[in-house]
């Protein structure tokens, strides 16, 4: 076991772990913020997509230990002060959700994806959602919802 | 943050702020961990199990095997419809313990349930059960299984074979290919396929000692059916079984049945006295849960000289894995044979079925069930009879089209298909795919070295009848008067929470806020059908209204008595009643709010209603450019004219129909779950195997609806939750067999993946 501290959402916390404790497991189990989804064992789908010191990274392919020290966010601190996130706001104005469980991961990877390329072509947003499967949408309203949260995010 | 958020659905600010509860977010206090032993052999058998090593491992508390499954008597999975054959045979249903027991049939069947402190620990331990096997041959392929030489799966189903069955003319069919002028033939399969929701299956199950009764916290789709199942798995009365449902990441009728693993966890939990929660991983999940379609078909259209079809015959070998799932072969044979004619009118028909076991997956519906099916082998059919013929693939089909002064059109193989307007779909789909301009862009592409084609398909579909005769809804209004409906449908992705309120506020006259819909929720006496077949809008929308229609004359007693007249003096509209001259108004919510100390409460009410099988069908044009140096297809364009009878919420349809086409384009293209003939091992067990469609697979669908309305339901909907799936697997092919074709290429199948377009254009080089 190893003790460790992180900064999650904005709050401290601070955890013994086994040193093969998934961060997606900590997060989930140990801090209860089931906002962030498991839908793999082969780091595929992107379910488990979170913000580590500013990147998006897939929570299930990272150790709790190497989170050591970390800022991280996860779905539910994404919206502050009582709004939603561009992206949140985006996806939910687009239908860019159905059953709602690759959403936060979604959410997480676009934000980030955005963050790093404020202005991507299709082919950037293809290539940037390569790692996050959805089986409902068909993926056209979530593009929809990445172009409009990039709008929003570029004038805001 | 309500009131800052716009939400075009319900549902969705609890799904976006990550605040939904699927099955996995459920932890009970004092919760054990499972994990399954599965069989890593096809088809052998259990000579031994030792489960002594596991229990030495750290933290694990019990294992469980075939034996405490064949003690428990746990071995009969329910089934929702057997179907006999004209000769009086029924279905043979093997029996299924829910640990393996004497022998294994598949690759994943779950052979022993670890218990421990930890999932870590309990996942830990599975390699330390010692299990001898002796390892028979096994049949991954329908035609391995059916051959004289195969091992028999299941010892009361002699050559592998459940049932055959039979549905049409075949004497009438074979008159009329006497005097056909053309036969065209087509030999084809639809792949099989993993549904995948993306969230995995999960299970918390716990046992109360003194009530005698289980608690199970999972995702499913509907809770009536589930319960009965697993009491009829189970012999526990239904009244004993708590089902905790709330969101579920994703169904496609991967969800509709009992699995092996609920009463597993049941043995697991009334045994130690602890709630034992177990988590698919998606590899078990690849292996373990029910797989889809996997249907061999052969195909012969009978066409007369002016290309009007005469009969068709259709043979399906549809492969159900090692055992019969709680809904079998239904949708294979069902489904299948009430389409049969396609939208076309064929004087003579018949289809003969196999219903056969494999030492694969069982199957399971998955999004249309055997609608997608028949309308690939359909229209593919069609295509293939237009291009041998050489009359234009639209002018054939219109040549066959059911007019519209033939419905309601009864089918010779069962259907009686409501008014439809097939024409319509294709005169609006045509132009907005400019069909008549393609061969322009055809060679503008043969020019840049692409190969480029265009395919359409004109299809029709049954929705579910539903396993119970009618549908129940209930509406309640609380302590504070907030007005709750409640189904036993369970939505997973749909929306409903956005249709179903919309339905019963727009009856009532209210704001849709002022309703909220609760979904199969525990405790609710209500009997009703599950999500699933496309009928959930169709058939419990439907009571919704009644029961909004019932709740208005419900309240007129109560309203009169309040304005102090009687009741025929009032008048009902916009959420209130008013005195004629409109000088007394009292609305329906406040006059609810003057009865709230009243328990029950006055307004309560359940209403019911049986509405049956509809008929939703379309038109969809896909076009598709081929690179002949990869073989990589790309879909350039795809137009859906939809007729899905009237609609509530646009953008949720338009959401199933995008969802729709593209797991279509996901079989299409790549989705094949593949055994290796010898070994029976899964070949495509994970993601990185098994194709999925990602983002760009289907940039952009043109949509537009046609709505010919339902007599056969009070909202006039036919339902949508298949109808994209069932249209884009003919589509999509015809498009890609279109861009083939040229070269001399007539029978390729699905899946159309890079490495076989290559090879086969290829090959046609050769030739
Ligand atoms: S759970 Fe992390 S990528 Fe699938
Ligand atoms: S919305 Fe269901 S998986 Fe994406």
């Amino acid at each position: 076991m190893t003790k460790i501290e992180l900064t999650v959402n904005s709050a401290k916390h601070t955890r013994e772990v086994e040193d093969r404790t998934l961060l997606v497991d900590l997060l989930r189990d140990h801090l209860g913020l089931t906002g962030t989804h498991i839908g793999c064992d082969t780091s595929q789908c992107g379910c488990c997509t979170v913000h580590v010191n500013g990147r998006a990274i897939k929570s299930c392919t990272m150790l709790a230990v190497q989170a050591r020290g970390a800022q991280i966010v996860t779905i539910e601190g994404m919206a502050k002060d009582g709004r939603l996130h561009p992206v949140q706001q985006a996806f939910t104005d687009c239908h860019g959700l159905q059953c709602g469980f690759c959403t936060p991961g979604m959410i997480m990877a676009v934000a980030a994806l955005l963050n790093d390329n404020p202005h991507p072509s299709d082919a950037e947003i293809y290539h940037g959602l390569e790692g996050n499967l959805c089986r409902c949408t068909g993926y056209i309203n979530i593009i929809k919802a990445v172009k409009q949260s990039a709008g929003v995010l570029r004038n805001g | 943050m309500s009131d800052t958020h716009t939400a075009s659905r319900r549902e969705d600010l609890r799904l976006i702020t990550g605040r939904g509860r699927y099955a996995s977010d459920w932890n009970l206090p004092g919760q054990l961990h499972a994990a399954f032993l599965r069989s890593d052999r096809a088809h052998a058998e259990i000579v031994s199990v030792n489960a002594a090593p596991a229990l030495e491992r750290p933290g694990v508390v019990a294992v469980f095997t075939g034996a405490d499954a064949i003690a428990a008597g746990y071995t009969r999975f329910p089934l929702m419809a057997n179907f006999t054959n004209r000769k009086g045979a029924s279905l043979l249903k093997p029996e299924r313990p829910v640990l393996a027991h004497g022998k294994v049939r598949f690759v994943g069947e779950a052979v022993a349930l670890v218990v421990a402190e930890s999932a870590l620990a309990a996942h830990d331990a599975l390699d330390a059960i010692e299990i001898e096997y002796r390892e028979l041959s096994a049949s991954v392929h329908v035609d391995d299984a059916l051959a004289s030489s195969a091992s028999q799966l299941h010892v009361d189903v002699p050559g592998n074979l459940s049932l055959e069955w039979e549905a049409g003319d075949d004497a009438a069919v074979a008159k009329a290919f006497e005097q056909a002028a053309h036969v065209t033939r087509i030999k084809i399969g639809t792949t099989r396929v993993v549904a995948s929701p993306m969230e995995p299956r999960s299970y918390v199950v716990s046992y109360d000692a003194a009530a005698a009764s289980y608690d199970v916290y999972t995702s499913a789709q509907g809770i009536s059916l589930l319960r009965e199942q697993i009491a009829t798995l189970t012999g526990v009365p239904a009244e004993k079984l708590r089902l905790h449902l709330r969101d579920v990441g994703g169904s496609f009728g991967q969800r509709s049945g009992v699995y092996p693993e609920h009463a597993a966890l049941m043995i697991a939990t009334k045994k130690l006295g602890r709630p034992v929660k177990w988590v698919s991983t998606r590899s078990e999940g690849f292996l373990s849960d029910a797989h889809g379609r996997a249907i061999q078909m052969s195909g012969e259209l009978a066409l007369d000289h002016d290309g009007r079809f005469l009969a068709a015959r259709y043979e399906f070998t549809c492969d159900m894995g090692a055992y019969l799932t709680p809904g079998g072969p239904s949708g294979h044979l069902r489904n299948v044979a009430k389409c049969m004619t396609g939208v076309y009118r064929t004087p003579a028909l018949y289809g003969a079925w196999k219903v056969v076991f494999t030492n694969a997956a069982p199957i399971s519906a998955y999004r249309g069930a055997g609608r997608p099916d028949i309308a690939y082998v359909v229209e593919r059919l069609v295509d293939k009879a237009a291009s041998e013929l050489k009359i234009d693939r639209a002018e054939l089909r219109r040549r066959n089209f059911i007019p519209l002064d033939a419905f309601p059109y009864k089918s010779p193989t069962g259907g009686v298909y409501e008014l439809s307007d097939f024409a319509g779909c294709l005169d609006k789909a045509l132009p907005a795919a400019d069909w008549a301009g393609f061969e322009r862009r055809r060679e503008a592409a043969r020019k840049a070295g692409k190969l480029r084609g265009i395919g359409l398909a004109v299809v029709i579909e049954g929705t579910g009848a539903g396993q119970y005769p009618q549908d129940q809804v209930a509406l309640e209004f609380d302590a504070q008067g907030k007005l709750s409906i409640y189904t036993t449908t369970l939505s997973g992705g749909q929306g409903h929470e956005t249709t179903f309120a919309a339905v019963v506020a727009q009856t009532l006259g209210v704001a849709p806020e002022a309703v909220t819909l609760r979904e199969s929720v525990l405790g609710k006496e209500i009997i009703g059908n599950n999500t699933g077949g496309s009928r959930a809008l169709v058939a419990t929308g439907s009571v919704c209204k009644l029961a909004a229609q019932k709740l208005i004359e419900r309240a007129r007693p109560l309203a009169a008595e309040a304005l102090e007249l009687e009741p025929s003096q009032l008048e009902y509209g916009e959420g209130a009643f008013r005195s004629r001259d409109c000088e007394k108004v009292i609305g329906l919510l406040d006059l609810a709010q003057k009865h709230i100390s009243k328990n029950p409460h006055p307004l309560n009410l359940i209403a019911e209603g049986a509405f049956g099988s509809t008929f939703p069908n379309g038109c969809h044009i896909a076009e598709v450019e081929i690179d002949p140096d990869t073989g990589v297809t790309e879909i350039v364009s795809y137009v859906a004219v939809d007729d899905c009878g009237n609609v509530i919420n646009h953008s949720i349809v338009e959401g199933q129909v995008h969802g729709g086409v593209t797991q279509g384009a996901g079989q299409v293209f790549g989705e094949h779950a593949v055994y290796d003939r010898d070994s029976g091992q899964l070949l495509t067990g994970s993601f990185s195997d098994y194709y999925m469609p990602r983002a760009g697979l289907i940039r952009e669908i043109h949509l537009s609806e046609h709505p010919v309305p339902s007599k056969l339901n009070v909202l006039g909907a036919k339902g949508v939750g298949e109808s994209g799936c069932t249209a884009s697997l003919p589509t999509l092919a015809n498009a890609t067999m279109d861009a083939l074709r040229p070269l001399g290429i007539q029978d390729l199948d699905m899946p159309f993946t890079p490495s076989k377009v290559w090879h086969a254009i290829q090959a046609a080089k050769v030739k």
